[in-house]
């Protein structure tokens, strides 16, 4: 019987955890939320503890929070408009770099896989793309405006540089640049949703991506390449990403994350009814028509909506939640 | 619908439809009559009506006009649908038929003379569209303006002509004064005639960045001051009585055209009433059944007293007018003495952000860029705001690949790539006739007749604008997570 456990409950933040991220080592998490601080965590002993608080970096409540591959810089997304990168360049964690162009609420950033590009996205519709320039410099390569409301999340391709965007449209756009002027361009909007998608994740191979909406569903998106066995129709030599599966009657309420573990291929929602699931394809699932059984439902596993859920990098099958309800929740995978 | 302004101004918001959580902050003035209480309000498939006195009487819809939208930080109203109303296909054929409009004022105006100013951008994307030469298509367009009524269909050399000439002076100016003070904020010099660009100025940067905006008004706006101030004299008309149309190449020119500051309280009109855009003339022949190549060419008017008709003229430099250029070597000639000085654009970050040096006994003393695109627009203002720029003027324009790629031209058919169409309209501009702004005697007459010479007061009038940051209000109906 699979189930999920507590290992710890930590508190510290005032108010909405909204995010949680592992260090690409998994030993060290970063928390963000409410109360516009970031506060780094770490094991000393059996219990993991606050090492550092980041303060005065942002004015407004802080979304989202994002190390590097590298793990030697952190990206914060604030609703103050900006995007703050921090680094421990100097000794102790510092913010040396200040991202500037969104309107207004950023809600989202994430690293590329080689760390040389970021990605953010808000409550102005659009999406950026900024690219790592030397020392604390980082130059916008891209705005784009695909959406055409609020966008929630932004995910990058476990492997190449193709960027993917969830929205309060319904929509998710998948992106990449064009090496002749080095703009980037959406290159595929997967609709299907019908209402706000929250969230989203790629699977290992990035040939496979999660989606989870308002509408209280999970979908899975499959990629046709050009020429694919499958004879699934792809015009102008890019991706044809199809909705292959749809798991509904699972939630009840809207489901604000999904993440994929790249090491078990399970698959964790969090979901505003307080509570975490766990997924698993079934053995005999078909690639163009796989399918999923729900294997852990974690009642209860917070007091108010669950906001985040992250999968420890390494695969050891621990897992960090946060909540509205103020607390950020360390839980170990058993099958 | 996908909004088609530029993207600087979609994230200004200036395009968001009504959304469910918005509304219009705009106060709005209610004259109050006398009445009982309880109204009955009866709502009718053309409108709300009073019916509490035993009649119909139709209630006063209120009105947003684009003004509003412009000066207003809030909402935004569907600025696309409050152009439809002033700026549309429909509005022009009216007013071409019914020869008369109604003004921002609500007062109803005969017209006597129509006027169509092209632009080269928006000529060269429909010769593209329809296979024409440039010539071609510049008297095809006249013949079809014509064949719908208009009186003068006129090229726009001229007000270009001013337009470089005047941002080449500011330049020395404002070289001049950062020399005085090298605190002042006089450079960089930025070029103003993109609306895109400076109406996201305005509304998200302000203050910090208007003042190194350049003051000169952009050839639309001085082509406005022709027609409205020198052509109605020259023919005896009250401004009003002339409706002016502009053919350009991106939307963002309506919002220009609708500003305050372009309205005339004197002549109480503006200087441009209608701007029309390549794509939607395409949609308006394509409406009519009728292939450009099939409309009997007409030549172009002459309105200031030359020789002979007009004719559609390019100028040295970029599609977009070639501001960077006119201003480096007029700069390069008159404050280092260089007349022959060279401009080797370098590409920096990518192909949409070049910069250009001149140097003097191997000391680099000036440094000009063109940032086109959205993306370069912010890099340039974050460089300006760490105090980072290595600029002495930079040509903005919000659209990658500047006017010739404008928001509104032609699109690509399909199995064209954006960029092959954008390369083709570049090799289209580059055959036109040279247009070289210091040889114009035109110029020369119309500064000294209509202006009373360079540097008076009424060529600052005529020739210069000026900016307004919009104060942003956050109301709580607009903050949604």
């Amino acid at each position: 019987m699979s189930k999920l456990e507590l290992v710890q409950t930590l508190t510290g933040h005032k108010g909405i955890v909204w995010n949680v991220s592992w260090h690409p080592q998994g030993k060290i998490f970063a928390s963000c939320g409410e109360d516009k601080t970031i506060k780094l965590w770490s094991k000393e002993g059996q219990q993991w503890t606050i090492k550092t608080v980041l303060v005065d970096g942002h004015q407004r409540t802080i979304r989202e929070v994002a190390w590097s591959p590298c793990g030697n810089y952190l990206a914060s997304a604030s609703f103050d408009a900006t995007t703050a990168i921090w680094d421990k360049k100097s000794g102790q964690f510092e913010c040396n770099a200040t991202l500037e162009g969104h309107e207004n609420e950023v809600k989202s950033v994430a690293w590329s896989p080689s760390g040389q590009l970021l990605a953010t996205c808000g409550r102005d519709k659009s999406v950026w793309v900024w690219e790592v320039a030397g020392d604390d410099e980082y130059e916008c390569e891209s705005v784009l405006n695909a959406h055409h409301q609020d966008v929630k999340k932004v995910a990058w391709h476990p492997s190449l540089d193709i960027l993917a965007s969830a929205s309060y449209d319904n929509s998710v756009k998948l992106y990449k640049e064009d090496p002749s002027d080095n703009d980037w361009s959406c290159i595929a909007t997967l609709q299907s949703h019908e209402s706000t998608v929250w969230s989203l994740t790629f699977d290992k191979t990035g040939e496979r991506l999660a989606t989870c909406s308002d509408d209280k569903t999970v979908k899975i998106w499959k990629e046709y390449k050009p020429d694919n066995q499958e004879g699934v129709i792809v015009t102008d030599r890019e991706s044809v990403w199809k909705c292959v599966c749809t798991l509904s009657g699972f939630h009840t309420r809207c489901i604000y994350d999904i993440t994929w573990c790249h090491h078990t291929g399970l698959l964790a929602t969090a979901c505003g009814d307080d509570i975490i699931r766990i997924f698993k394809e079934s053995e005999t699932s078909d690639p163009n028509a796989p399918t999923f059984d729900l294997v852990c439902t974690k009642l209860n596993a917070h007091t108010q909506d669950v906001n985040c859920v992250a999968w420890n990098p390494t695969g050891n099958k621990e897992m960090l939640s946060c909540s509205d309800d103020g607390e950020i929740k360390l839980w170990s995978y058993t099958e | 619908m996908a909004s088609r302004f530029s993207g600087a101004l979609q994230l200004t918001d200036l395009d968001d439809f009504i959304t469910p959580s918005q509304e219009c902050i705009k106060p709005v003035k209610i004259e109050k009559t006398k009445t009982k209480t309880g109204a009955k309000i009866k709502i009718g498939e053309d409108g709300y009506f009073d019916v509490s006195n035993g009649q119909e009487q139709k209630l006063q819809k209120v009105e947003i006009t684009l003004a509003d939208c412009l000066a207003c930080s809030g909402c935004i109203t569907s600025a696309e649908s409050v152009l439809v109303t002033k700026q549309s296909q429909e509005e022009l054929l009216r007013v071409f038929s019914e020869r008369q409009y109604t003004d921002n004022k609500g007062v109803t105006r005969r017209v006597s003379l129509i006027v169509i100013s092209l632009s080269p951008q928006p000529t060269l994307s429909l010769a593209a569209r329809y296979k024409l030469s440039p010539e071609d298509a510049t008297h095809k367009l006249a013949g079809y303006f014509k064949s719908l009524g208009a009186d003068l269909v006129l090229d726009m050399t001229v007000a270009e002509d001013f337009s470089l000439m005047e941002a080449q002076q500011e330049f020395l100016q404002r070289y001049q004064n950062q020399q005085n003070d090298p605190n002042s904020k006089n450079l960089p010099m930025l070029a103003s005639s993109c609306p895109g660009w400076v109406c996201y100025a305005e509304k998200t940067h302000g203050n910090f960045i208007l003042p190194y905006i350049s003051s000169t008004k952009s050839p639309q706006q001085i082509m406005g001051s022709l027609v409205k101030q020198h052509l109605s004299q020259a023919r005896h008309l009250p401004a009003g009585e002339l409706y002016h149309v502009t053919v350009m190449p991106c939307y963002d020119k309506k919002l220009e055209a609708s500003r305050e500051d372009f309205y005339n309280e004197m002549l109480s009109c503006h200087d441009v009433d209608c701007v029309i855009t390549a794509i939607e003339l395409e949609q308006m022949l394509e409406s009519s059944g009728l292939h450009l190549g099939d409309v009997l060419g007409l030549e172009l008017d002459s309105a200031w007293g030359e020789a002979g008709s007009g004719a559609l003229r390019r100028h040295a430099g970029s599609g977009s007018g070639g501001f960077a250029d006119h201003v480096f070597l007029h700069a390069a000639e008159q404050l280092f003495g260089e007349s022959n000085a060279q401009l080797v654009y370098k590409n920096l970050r990518n192909p949409d952000f070049r910069e250009v040096t001149l140097e003097k006994d191997g000391k680099e003393v000036l440094r000009f860029a063109i940032a086109n695109g959205f993306r370069n627009i912010q890099n340039l203002v974050q460089k300006l705001k760490r105090g980072k720029s290595p600029y002495h003027y930079v040509e903005v324009m919000a659209c990658p690949s500047g006017c010739l790629n404008g928001g509104a031209q032609v699109r690509p058919v399909v199995g064209e790539s954006g960029r092959e169409l954008v390369a083709q309209l570049e090799v289209l501009y580059n055959r036109l006739p040279l247009a070289v702004p210091a040889q114009s005697k035109m110029l020369r007459k119309l500064y000294a007749e209509w202006l009373g010479g360079k540097d008076s007061d009424k060529a600052k009038a005529m020739l210069h604008t000026a900016y307004h940051a919009v104060e942003k209000s956050d109301i709580a109906l607009n903050i949604k997570w």
